[in-house]
């Protein structure tokens, strides 16, 4: 054996071996950097909390606000502390709207109306309400919410049944020019701890804008409205799930009237989203606008008509208190307890204050100061007394109510042929409404019998129905602008 | 006679090449065995069990030189975030030493798609549905507290306040932002604004946004993960028997009453997870 053998033998031990790795690997790979996420500097996002402002100047201003809770409405009490505790602030008292007494009363002495994200229609008759209730000057705020709307799932079907709380308020919101969209806004950019929490950072200049400089909404439904005004502005980047497409998409917008706000998003207003960003300031805004109204007092709203809590009974020279007239006055002091008005009888007219005036269609200088105003023609000799608006009216049988709104007070003046019928128009108001009556502006015609001596009997006196009885609690009446 | 040719008698040379080559083949059969490109596969959603096989097989890879590349074919919706991400991290050490290529069935959407950006190559088909970035998670309750029920603080029994829950999600999309726009680099075409929409997109439209490399099959991840790792002749194995893995027994999907599944999770929970769209009636 030479070494020459010995190095053949080595080559054909090698060979296979390297046969083999050029067979299976010709080349060589080398591995690339491989980068992961840093999950240590990854952070939760945080909001922007801002703290109640201490300083922040109060109006007390009074007021009802009735808030809705008959239509299936997706919230719990609690949710509303804050804007509860800024009515409350504000001089305002909240009311939840439960069966009775029914919302066309309700309506009557309520600054506002609050609607939160139903999920059951409302009859013609109720928006026909709310309508003439705006329309009369009263506040309608309503909260949709994109989180809220009713979804049901069928196991069997496998369907998802999509009820937006948008679809119900939509038909109350049309007469005002206002819509809200069954869609959620979204911003993948920059939003508040989730896409559907979107910031707004523009706003259109209004008393409910007023010193704002961001606003976080929660899965808010864009509104919009092509007569009022839309008060937040979206960024370019935040966009509508049913288009995808965005630039000046609003979450909240007012009527022309400004009597009407419709917003998309209810969470905002519940902990402890009310304390992010300038959401504070915004419900504080929210409180003085359901509680800022410039509403009228009308005579659709009796009892609900009068300022404060004392009203003045002034007998005009013409009418003799008799014993039926006290009568009536007690009837409709008792009735007017119950709304918190109390009543006295005055031999002049007060200064300031609510007044009931008694009259006849006598003409007298005491009477023609109230009278006057409302241009009556009333002639000693003639059967008729002309009523603008109404024509000539016969004197019999038929009762005049006259309301005027005064800065010091509101007045009534009740006018009859006789004293006996006025103390069937004094029940009439006793009833607690005045269904039975023609209402034109400020005056309303009563038909009180027949010839001055008819009465068919039947009770119009007492305390209203309990239907139309509110509860017992303090309810102030509105405050009159006129 | 003694150069005469037998068998008896071999002529020595012959000895001193045969033998050594004969030694040579054997041990090189074993010192140099014919690569493997295994394949994981991973037909269902991702959750303990599911993740405990995908890491069983990923740790197969490790340890077995020949196995030389990995492929993960997926048809999956995604699954629970922390399974998820145990599967991701156990991938990046594997692909730190041996190439990974994905090839995309029916779907590798949200979870599944999260481990697919942490490999080196993305195969999927035109009608594969891929993407879906994102998390779903479950609120917890408003806290309460019952009379016979006694806990030691205001989120023992909750988990977290709600509020936190949503913002602990928005982190997590953060991370699965981070490990699609890591993985895919200079490749992403589309920016966070498309991709963390959620969307599922078809293979062709995935194509067109960078979130895939190519259209092809499982066949081309195979020949891919063998060209990355450059060998030749090689055998593709599925690594799910040689990890001696056996078939799970455990549903991850709610089921109706009637049997049929459904596509939610049985539990509540943090997921990377794919629910397809049910009708909507409005």
């Amino acid at each position: 054996m030479n070494r020459k053998t010995l190095w053949i033998a080595l080559a054909c031990f090698i060979l296979p071996a390297l046969a083999r790795a050029v067979w299976f690997y010709p080349g060589f790979s080398t591995r690339p950097r491989i980068a992961t996420p840093d999950y240590q500097s990854l952070s939760i996002p945080t909001p922007p909390i801002k703290a109640e402002q201490a300083d922040q100047k109060i109006t007390v201003m009074g007021g009802v606000v009735v808030i809705d809770t008959l239509h299936g409405n997706q919230f719990k009490p609690t949710e509303l502390d804050s804007l509860v505790q800024a009515l409350n602030q504000r001089g305002g008292r909240v009311e939840f709207d439960n069966a009775t007494p029914t919302l066309e009363t309700r309506l009557k002495y309520a600054s506002t109306y609050v609607i939160i994200s139903p999920s059951t229609v409302y009859t013609s008759d109720e928006m026909r309400w709310i309508k003439a209730f705006v329309d009369n000057g009263g506040k309608l705020a309503v909260f949709t919410d994109a989180t809220r709307g009713q979804v049901t799932f069928d196991f069997f079907t496998g369907s998802i049944i999509g009820l937006p709380d948008s679809n119900i308020v939509n038909p109350i919101l049309a007469p005002f020019g206002i819509a809200v969209e069954a869609d959620y806004l979204y911003n993948i950019a920059k939003n508040e701890g989730n896409f559907r929490n979107v910031f707004f950072d523009e706003f259109n200049k209004d008393e409910l804008t007023f010193g704002l400089k961001q606003v976080a909404f929660y899965g808010t439904h864009s509104v919009k409205s092509d007569s009022g005004l839309t008060l937040f502005i979206g960024a370019d980047q935040t966009l509508s799930s049913i288009t995808d497409a965005g630039g000046g998409l609003s979450a909240g917008a007012v009527s022309e009237n400004g009597n009407v706000l419709a917003l998309g998003d209810f969470t905002f207003l519940t902990p402890p989203y009310n304390n992010v960003a300038d959401n504070n300031t915004l419900i504080a805004n929210i409180a003085d606008f359901m509680l800022g109204g410039t509403r009228k007092p009308a005579l659709t709203n009796f009892p609900y008509v009068f300022n404060g809590s004392d009203v003045s009974i002034l007998p005009t020279s013409e009418v003799q208190v008799t014993a039926e007239i006290v009568g009536a006055l007690s009837r409709l002091q008792a009735s007017l307890k119950t709304v918190n008005v109390e009543l006295k009888v005055v031999e002049e007219k007060p200064d300031e204050g609510d007044l009931l005036v008694l009259g006849t269609f006598v003409p007298s200088e005491d009477l023609a100061q109230f009278s006057d105003p409302f241009n009556l023609t009333i002639e000693e000799d003639s059967e008729y007394i002309t009523v603008p608006g109404f024509g000539n009216i016969g004197r019999s049988g038929n009762g005049l109510l006259l309301f005027q709104t005064g800065r010091k007070g509101n007045t009534i003046i009740l006018l009859a042929d006789t004293v006996d019928d006025l103390t069937i128009l004094l029940d009439t108001l006793s009833s607690g409404n005045l269904t039975g009556c023609v209402l034109q502006g400020n005056i309303g015609m009563c038909s009180i019998g027949v010839g001055g001596s008819f009465s068919d009997g039947s009770d119009t006196t007492g305390t209203p129905s309990s239907e139309e009885t509110p509860s017992g609690e303090a309810t102030p009446t509105p405050t009159g602008a006129g | 006679m003694n150069n005469q040719l037998t068998w008896e008698h071999p002529p020595k040379w012959l000895l001193w090449i045969v033998l050594p080559l004969v030694v040579g083949l054997l041990i090189a059969s074993s010192v140099i065995p014919q690569p493997i490109v295994g394949v994981i596969h991973l037909n269902d959603a991702i959750y303990a069990q599911t993740a405990s096989d995908l890491i069983k097989q990923i740790n197969y890879a490790m340890d077995h030189p020949e196995v030389r590349a990995v492929v993960l074919s997926f048809d999956s919706p995604g699954g629970t975030v922390v399974d998820t991400e145990a599967v991701y991290m156990e991938l990046e050490r594997l692909r730190v030493k041996k190439p990974v290529v994905t090839a995309i069935n029916g779907m590798a959407a949200s979870g599944a798609y999260y481990l697919s950006v942490g490999t080196d190559y993305i195969y999927a088909k035109p009608t594969s549905l891929v993407g879906n970035v994102g998390v779903i998670g479950y609120l917890p309750p408003t806290p309460l507290v019952f009379e016979d029920i006694i806990s030691t603080g205001p989120y023992k029994l909750w988990g977290a306040p709600r509020d936190s829950d949503m913002r602990q999600i928005d982190m997590i999309k953060q991370a699965f932002y981070e490990a699609v726009r890591l993985g895919r680099g200079e490749r992403l075409k589309a920016g966070p604004e498309t991709i963390l929409r959620g969307q599922i997109w078809l293979g062709t439209e995935a194509l067109r946004l960078g979130l895939i490399d190519e259209i092809g099959t499982e066949n081309d991840a195979v020949r891919k993960a063998a060209q990355m790792t450059h060998i030749w002749h090689y055998k593709t194995a599925d690594l799910y028997g040689l990890a001696g893995l056996q078939a799970p027994v455990y549903s991850f999907f709610m089921q109706s009453p009637e049997g049929v599944t459904l596509p939610y999770p049985k539990e509540s929970g943090m997921y990377l997870l794919y629910i397809p769209p049910l009708p909507v009636e409005k």
